[in-house]
């Protein structure tokens, strides 16, 4: 087989029978709220990234994000994508009152400044509980996830096995970070924000990431639940897989055996080859260490096909949105799917040796792909691989 | 605009009955304080200003190091953080200097989220499975389940972790390996 891997799953990546499909999106971002502003925004090829308003950045080195107008407030955002997934979806009171909320934030952004004597009140826990008792949903079952830029991606893929083997019939994967003046600072320290204002994944010149506001939600069910409903199914979440590098606290493994294992493993659970894959939403997050291990990573795990399998990072036009990276690059890929238009890897100077992929350069690729991947990777070596499948 | 009741803190005993209860076995334990000599956790190489990473590594080094039997050369280890409030000194500390103009240490990027330090048991103990970090310790335990149940891991790391909340409270943590 031309494509065979060159790095194997070391072991059966097991699933239940069930099918899990997604059966509502909505999100906010740097280009507006709404899924039809993101994806017209990633379709234009410009990226979203502007002078942060928000807060002061006088004393950053650089002054750029993607953000929404305004100072939008966490709480309400995360709030409304979750009801409008729940309307796409047709979902009823009694269905949402059944549906249990799996969060991804940064923290409730109250914490950190709170009084010492009152942070307990002000836990991710607690934001999550405010989200799913405002719009409904379940109080049982309810999880916060915190673990960086693979949050909601391990959310989802936690969702997805539960549904799989029959745990639920229903989860809502919901996952919010909007640019404020913490992280912003920390990044700013990190060195880590490109100061030319550009998030070139990949490419030569690449200089790092850049911050933007992403909110999303998905509603992520069996596909009899769906089918019930006669809710239109968006794409089956067909694969996923999650691993550790065991590397660095902070740094991927440059050769992406770990991240390598992850995409391996969803390939594995989606029944699929490497060629079977027709577009990676990549992690790209434009840094010079970490795309050269995720291009090393997608060579191992795709053999021959890391050639022609289409790739681009979408960070490069909404930027960085953190714990939410998960499933705002998911809506992304169904969305690109959906639309059979593959958006562009932003900000491409020139080829890199090292990171020598089918980047979507210039202007979107028109493809209608069976099935495409989700890649997320954070700190701690933590890395995410899913699958959709078109519905 | 909550409605959450105090976080809990969470012992040993407690910890490894809710893994029992999540239909886990328990194959080796931890805990912070232990003893009348766990008085001041050790300072972790990379980690500032907070006892949150020096802490979690503290404890989950125990419990990882209590494993019986050696281990099979391909045993993947999966590690589940479930934290409340997570590292709220880092946080409070990187709010204060934002607030006041003041210079953030790079350090405090790399400690700004709990992966990190799971990161450094990863790297120390050879843990290759996935990484996962939650509010609720119910929530940790049915994903250490699952991800054992699904193969992605033989076995799990749990670890809670509690700062104190006031200065009269004391940082406490617990940490359980936990398979089928």
């Amino acid at each position: 087989m031309a494509d065979r891997p060159a790095v194997a799953a070391p072991r059966p990546a097991r699933s239940g029978p069930g099918a899990a499909v997604l059966a509502g999106a909505a999100v906010a971002s740097g280009y507006g709220r709404g899924t039809e502003a993101l994806l017209a925004g990633v379709l234009s090829g410009r990226p979203a990234f502007s002078s942060v308003r928000r807060f002061d950045v006088t004393a950053r080195r650089t002054g750029v994000a993607a953000t929404m107008a305004g100072s939008p407030a966490l709480l309400t955002e995360v709030t409304t994508v979750v009801g409008d997934a729940c309307d796409e979806a047709g979902l009823s009171a009694g269905d949402r009152a059944r549906s249990p909320l799996f969060l991804a934030i940064h923290t409730h952004p109250a914490m950190a400044r709170a009084a010492a004597a009152d942070r307990p009140r002000f836990s991710p826990d607690a934001f999550a509980a405010a989200v799913a008792e405002r719009c409904g949903l379940a109080g049982a079952g309810l999880r916060c996830y915190t673990s960086a830029c693979v949050a909601a991606s391990t959310a989802i893929a936690d969702a997805a096995a539960m549904i799989s083997r029959g745990r639920a019939d229903r989860v809502i994967v919901a996952g919010g970070y909007l640019v404020e003046p913490d992280q912003f600072a920390l990044f700013d320290a990190g060195r880590t924000l490109a100061d030319d204002g550009r998030v070139r994944p990949f490419s030569a010149g690449r200089r790092g990431l850049l911050l933007g506001d992403g909110v999303g939600a998905v509603v992520i069910e069996t596909a009899e639940q769906a089918k019930a409903r006669r809710a239109p199914v968006l794409a089956r979440l067909a694969g996923w897989g999650r691993t550790g590098d065991a590397y660095h606290p902070c740094q991927p493994r440059p050769d992406g055996h770990g991240l390598a294992r992850a995409i391996s493993a969803a390939l594995q659970r989606a029944g699929l080859a490497p060629g079977d894959l027709g577009y990676v939403n990549a992690h790209g997050s434009g840094t010079r260490h970490s795309d050269l291990a995720e291009a090393n990573a997608l060579r191992l795990a795709l053999g021959d096909a890391a050639a022609t399998t289409p790739v681009s990072s979408t960070k490069s036009l909404h930027g960085q949105v953190l714990e939410a990276s998960g499933v705002v690059e998911l809506i992304v890929t169904v969305l690109a799917v959906g639309k059979g238009m593959l958006p562009v890897n932003a900000g491409f100077l020139g080829p890199d040796d090292g990171c020598r992929l089918n980047l979507v350069l210039g202007e979107p690729l028109a493809a209608t792909p069976e099935y495409a991947m989700s890649l997320n990777a954070a700190f701690g070596g933590a890395n995410t691989a899913l699958v959709i499948g078109r519905s | 605009m909550t409605r959450s009741a105090p976080v809990a803190v969470i012992d040993l005993p407690a910890l490894g009955s809710a893994a029992v209860a999540a239909g886990l076995t328990v194959l080796a334990a931890g805990c912070w304080p232990e003893t009348d000599a766990d008085t001041a956790v050790k300072p972790l190489a990379g980690f500032i200003e907070s006892t949150f990473s020096p802490l979690l590594a503290e404890t989950a080094g125990r419990a990882l190091g209590r494993r019986p039997g050696p281990a099979a050369p391909d045993r993947v280890t999966a590690i589940v953080i479930a934290t409340a409030l997570g590292d709220v000194t880092s946080a409070a500390h990187v709010a204060r200097a934002v607030d006041l103009g003041q210079r953030v240490g790079p350090l405090l990027f790399f400690q700004s989220v709990p992966n990190a330090v799971a990161g450094y048991l990863a790297v120390r103990w050879q843990l290759t499975g996935p990484i996962a970090c939650v509010g609720g310790l119910g929530a940790g335990l049915d994903i250490a389940a699952a991800l054992i149940e699904d193969a992605d891991a033989d076995e799990v790391l749990v670890v809670w972790v509690g700062l104190g909340v006031t200065e009269d409270d004391g940082d406490r943590a617990a940490a359980v390996v936990v398979t089928s």
